[in-house]
């Protein structure tokens, strides 16, 4: 409570805070003052959700971007919403509707698409990642963001409960059920071979 | 699915080989990029009057989930297994046969408002419902595959967070299939169903229609006929009182809407093109096509002879149109 009366304090400041302890509601609140540390705080709390929701619909190396565009519609739109504790819902609908229309502007969902990412990434995804990515975004909506924020993003599932709203259980079925249909789909390919849960 | 002492896919304990595997080959696409500058904050714009009363709609809404939520008092409905968390406000309500001012709704049964009971009813962990004076609405199922609902008359407004098809509203006429965000749904005694978009995108569905609604427009469900065709909500009377009769039976009313429809009506002349026979249709892609453009990857001759996948490219770039950026206010 400490650190959340100190990002209040210096709303507009944008000095660096360590805001680990904030709540969720407390980083939207000070960040709806312009305080741009608990701003950055909720991206490294979201980035990864976002990117997995953004990955679900556009090639991998546009993904990035609509993190990035996402982040910053979400700072400039802060100050209209108005309940702090709806922000995880808020910015995942952001996510979606970005994704949404990056896939519609953008190039179409490739392998050429998903094994452009950035230069920084060592080492770069293999075309065996690039064919699994493919197939995921095939399984259903429902099951295909919370396998990503599984198995790309590295996220828990009591992790991607807490930053979707799911409770955990739905997430546990959700994973299975779609790690599930994965494997079906990946059929013959050795790293799909494990049985389920 | 196989039990298991460990779970190394939800929390990974344990071991999996294969999930570890295309972790490792997955991984390559884990993001790690860190933020870049936010731009400037735009200035709060003046909001125009109907955008205004929208807004004021669902902090009012919200308001009275929240004084509903709160408020105390009164019997229970107990649910032994899963049930949807609710509270009533401003008068009775009945609730598995009794009367209950707050408590926990029972897969298949109802919750009936009096004349001035406003109900709170929390969807799960995706949303929540207002449901206002004289309705009566069921929890069919819930699980994490999904949750259903009835609505056998009465008025409610739903708000919901979730991947699309998660949640849904069977009506006497037609199913509302929540495809995000929010809306409200209105049955009269006749079962006859008004379906008003006011976020997102909702399908209404039944008797072999899918009507495609997203924000701002409005579609009415009638009894034998399903889903009517989606109206813009500021359509003209012109436009709305030719699709009542293109809805009610009258294929020749294509030719009025067509004549009538502006740039507005676009969601309206969409949905047509999976409702109209080919030479009706043809008259819906060419007034389409003036009013609001056609991608290149859209054949006027595909879509014609019905092409669902070419209708659906279409929707695709009209979309920028009907749908907001944000989900929580109207584009501008």
């Amino acid at each position: 409570m400490l650190l959340a009366l100190e990002l209040r304090a210096a709303p507009a400041q944008g000095r660096s805070v360590d805001a680990r302890e904030a709540t969720v509601a407390e980083l939207v609140t000070a960040s709806h003052g312009g305080n741009r540390a608990a701003f950055a705080s909720l991206y490294e709390r979201f980035h990864r959700v976002v990117h997995a929701i953004a990955l679900a619909r556009v090639p991998a190396c546009d993904a990035g971007d609509v993190v990035q565009d996402v982040f910053a519609d979400a700072w400039s739109k802060l100050t209209r919403l108005r309940d702090p504790a709806a922000f995880p819902g808020w910015i995942l609908t952001i996510a979606r509707n970005r994704a949404i229309d990056a896939a519609r502007r953008q190039r179409p969902v490739d392998v050429a698409g998903d094994l452009l990412v950035d230069p920084a990434v060592d080492p770069p995804p293999r075309l065996e990642a690039a064919a699994a990515l493919r197939t995921i975004r095939e399984l259903p909506e429902t099951y295909r963001e919370t396998l990503l924020m599984r198995l790309v993003e590295g996220l828990s599932g009591l992790e991607i409960a807490e930053h979707t709203g799911m409770t955990p259980e739905s997430v546990r079925v959700h994973l299975h059920r779609g790690m599930k249909l994965l494997r079906e789909r990946l059929g013959g390919d050795r790293a799909v071979q494990g049985g389920d849960r | 699915m196989r039990p298991s002492m460990s779970d190394y896919l939800f929390d990974k304990t344990g071991d999996d080989p294969a999930v570890a595997e295309l972790e490792g080959l997955l991984g390559a696409y884990a993001h790690r990029a860190p933020l870049r500058e936010p731009p400037p904050r735009e200035p709060r714009r003046r909001r125009r009057w109907l955008a205004a009363a929208a807004a004021g709609g669902l902090v009012a809404a919200a308001a009275v989930i929240v004084v509903v939520w709160r408020s105390g008092g009164g019997e229970g409905c107990a649910a032994a297994g899963p049930g949807f968390a609710f509270s009533v406000e401003g008068g009775p309500a009945r609730c598995g046969g009794g009367v209950a001012s707050r408590g926990t709704l029972p897969v298949g049964e109802w919750l009936e408002t009096s004349s001035s009971a406003v109900a709170g009813v929390r969807i799960a962990d995706i949303g929540q419902l207002t449901v206002f004076p004289d309705s009566r609405v069921r929890l069919i199922g819930t699980g994490a595959d999904g949750h259903r609902m009835q609505l056998a008359r009465g008025k409610l407004s739903a708000r919901v967070v979730a991947p699309p098809r998660l949640f849904v509203i069977d009506t006497p006429v037609a199913t509302a299939v929540d495809l995000g965000c929010a809306y409200e749904l209105t049955v009269d005694r006749d079962g006859r169903t008004l379906l008003r978009v006011t976020s997102g995108v909702v399908s209404l569905e039944g008797h072999g229609l899918v009507s495609y609604a997203p924000m701002g427009t409005e579609v009415v469900a009638s009894p034998g006929r399903g889903p009517g065709t989606p109206v813009a909500g500021d359509a003209t009377d012109a436009l709305r009182a030719a699709v009542a009769r293109f809805d009610g039976g009258a294929p020749s009313a294509v030719g009025a809407i067509v004549e009538v429809a502006g740039l507005r009506d676009t969601i309206t002349l969409w949905n047509l093109l999976s409702r109209t026979s080919a030479a009706e249709r043809a008259t819906v892609v060419a007034r389409l096509d003036e009013l609001a453009g056609r991608p290149a990857s859209v054949r006027v001759e595909d879509v014609v002879a019905g092409d669902a996948a070419a209708i659906a490219r279409w929707r695709e770039a009209l979309e920028e149109r009907w749908i907001c950026l944000d989900c929580f206010e109207r584009q501008r």
